[in-house]
């Protein structure tokens, strides 16, 4: 048996609302995140292949910042530095939710404009040629015909990327975002329950990606072109970047 | 015959420096066909993306019944576009579509029909092309055959003014390629116009209005089939012909 290892105080930080206020914040944080950070690196996917140089070199120099700094130094940048160059930031609106929203977002445009790159190279130049043979627009066939191909190719790494900045929302630890993390080292600073404590928060990371694996599943399914609904394999590559 | 659907003028086009198409003319009347033979890389499919209006020449012109096309803005380029159906070597089907979606496809976004209405009118074009059937198939379900077909019924569907093949049965096994030219030799008895990229000699001597052959980006020679190919007068001709037979 484990030396000390109270499940009665495992259980009470499960259920703690600490906890559970925590695992939605990061939840929520990291779904916003994600979210802004798709919109943000399809723009930028699409000005990778600008006509115009200076699009193209802006895009190159917005992944460079952000792939090369450590996303911690980002965030406390944005929450500590920020307010100093600009008084606005200085006010009370800019909480510390917004600053941990707005650097995750940032940093992770940057690589999910990678990742969209990607899939909308990943289809067929014939694809766009039929399109446009039938008189549709280029926005259009972007809409109907590339980007849900596209999206195909887009979402297994884009899962990646959900649970990388699921624990990058741990970051958030610094700038006092009462996220799951911060829960549990409050928790285990108040008894030095630790084992209890941290295993409390585990589950919580351990559930959340859990559902986000089902999610993805179907997903998947949903953007796989078969009547019978078959599974077709893709070769994606991986995308290796966790010690970010 | 006067009428003339489709025409290139003194059309030049170049590539990163190398000239494609070197001063090319031809023209199809309302329901010729014209069949495009030649070695590969002497032009053939350029001129007919030139002719689909998906390449910009760089000089000479373009013109869709009479209307000059080229120097036009990419937006009327593209209603024009929905004029000239087009069928391509690799079917090119929207692989995130049903067969039923991509013939739907061109009525939905271009001519913006109503949902129920382009339905009707694709279901009608499959049945055309043989395959109301495969409606709710996607095109990896479909024979290559079939997908070609589909690709047919995309085009004709817009109910273009002219047709254009680029080889289109040049990717298909050899027992898929007699379906995809029964379609065509239907459409061509029903009067459409049409320029065919093709090397399915026996097809062309049967439907050809007349034969163009191609070399070097420029038509060398244009015969109704039956002069073609019993004398032909260019010896580039007779001997690519010696080749293909």
């Amino acid at each position: 048996m484990l030396a000390s290892f109270d499940a009665d105080v495992f259980w009470e930080a499960l259920t703690s609302s600490p906890y559970w206020k925590g695992a939605l914040l990061a939840l929520e944080l990291t779904l916003v995140s994600l979210a802004a950070a798709c919109v943000i690196g399809f723009f930028l996917a699409l000005g990778r292949s600008s006509r115009f140089r200076w699009v193209r070199a802006l895009v190159f120099f917005y992944n460079w910042i952000f792939r090369a700094t450590p996303t911690l130094l980002q965030l406390l940048f944005i929450w500590n530095a920020l307010p100093q160059l600009w008084p606005v930031f200085a006010e009370s609106w800019f909480k510390p939710f917004l600053a941990a929203f707005i650097a995750l977002a940032l940093n992770e445009a940057a690589y999910m404009s990678e990742i969209i790159r990607a899939g909308l190279l990943s289809v067929d130049p014939g694809q766009e040629l039929a399109g446009r043979a039938l008189g549709m627009t280029r926005p259009r066939i972007l809409r109907r015909i590339i980007l849900p191909q596209a999206v195909r190719i887009i979402i297994p790494p884009t899962g990646n990327e959900f649970i990388t900045l699921l624990k990058l929302t741990s970051l958030a630890f610094v700038i006092s975002l009462h996220e799951l993390l911060t829960a549990a080292q409050v928790r285990a600073a108040s008894d030095f329950r630790y084992p209890e404590a941290y295993s409390a928060a585990l589950v919580y990371y351990l559930a959340i990606v859990s559902v986000l694996m089902v999610v993805q599943a179907q997903l998947e399914k949903r953007f796989t072109w078969s009547s019978v609904g078959r599974r077709r394999r893709v070769a994606v590559p991986a995308v290796a970047h966790d010690a970010r | 015959m006067n009428d003339v659907v489709l025409r290139a003028e003194d059309v030049h086009k170049s590539y990163d420096g190398l000239e494609v198409l070197r001063g090319v003319s031809m023209e199809v009347g309302r329901g010729e066909v014209k069949v495009i033979i030649g070695p590969s890389g002497s032009g053939k499919s350029t001129l007919l993306r030139c002719l689909a209006l998906l390449e910009p020449v760089d000089s000479g012109g373009v013109y869709l019944e009479a209307d000059p096309l080229s120097g036009l803005r990419e937006k009327q380029l593209a209603a024009h576009r929905s004029e000239v159906g087009m069928v391509f070597q690799r079917f090119n089907l929207f692989q995130n579509m049903t067969a039923l979606a991509n013939v739907m496809c061109g009525l939905v976004e271009v001519r913006r029909l109503k949902k129920r209405e382009a339905r009707e009118r694709a279901l009608e074009f499959l049945d055309r092309v043989g395959l109301r059937d495969k409606a709710d198939n996607y095109p990896e379900e479909l024979s290559g055959g079939q997908q070609q077909r589909v690709a047919i019924a995309r085009a004709l569907v817009m109910r273009p003014k002219a047709m254009l093949f680029d080889e289109p049965t040049s990717a298909l096994d050899v027992e898929l390629v007699r379906e995809v030219l029964d379609v065509m030799e239907g459409l061509a008895r029903d009067g459409m116009t049409m320029v065919v990229v093709s090397h399915e000699l026996r097809f062309a001597h049967h439907v050809a209005s007349s034969i163009l052959m191609m070399d070097e980006g420029k038509v060398i020679e244009e015969a109704p089939p039956d002069r073609f190919f019993s004398s032909p007068s260019h010896e580039r001709t007779k001997r690519f012909l010696a080749l293909v037979e």
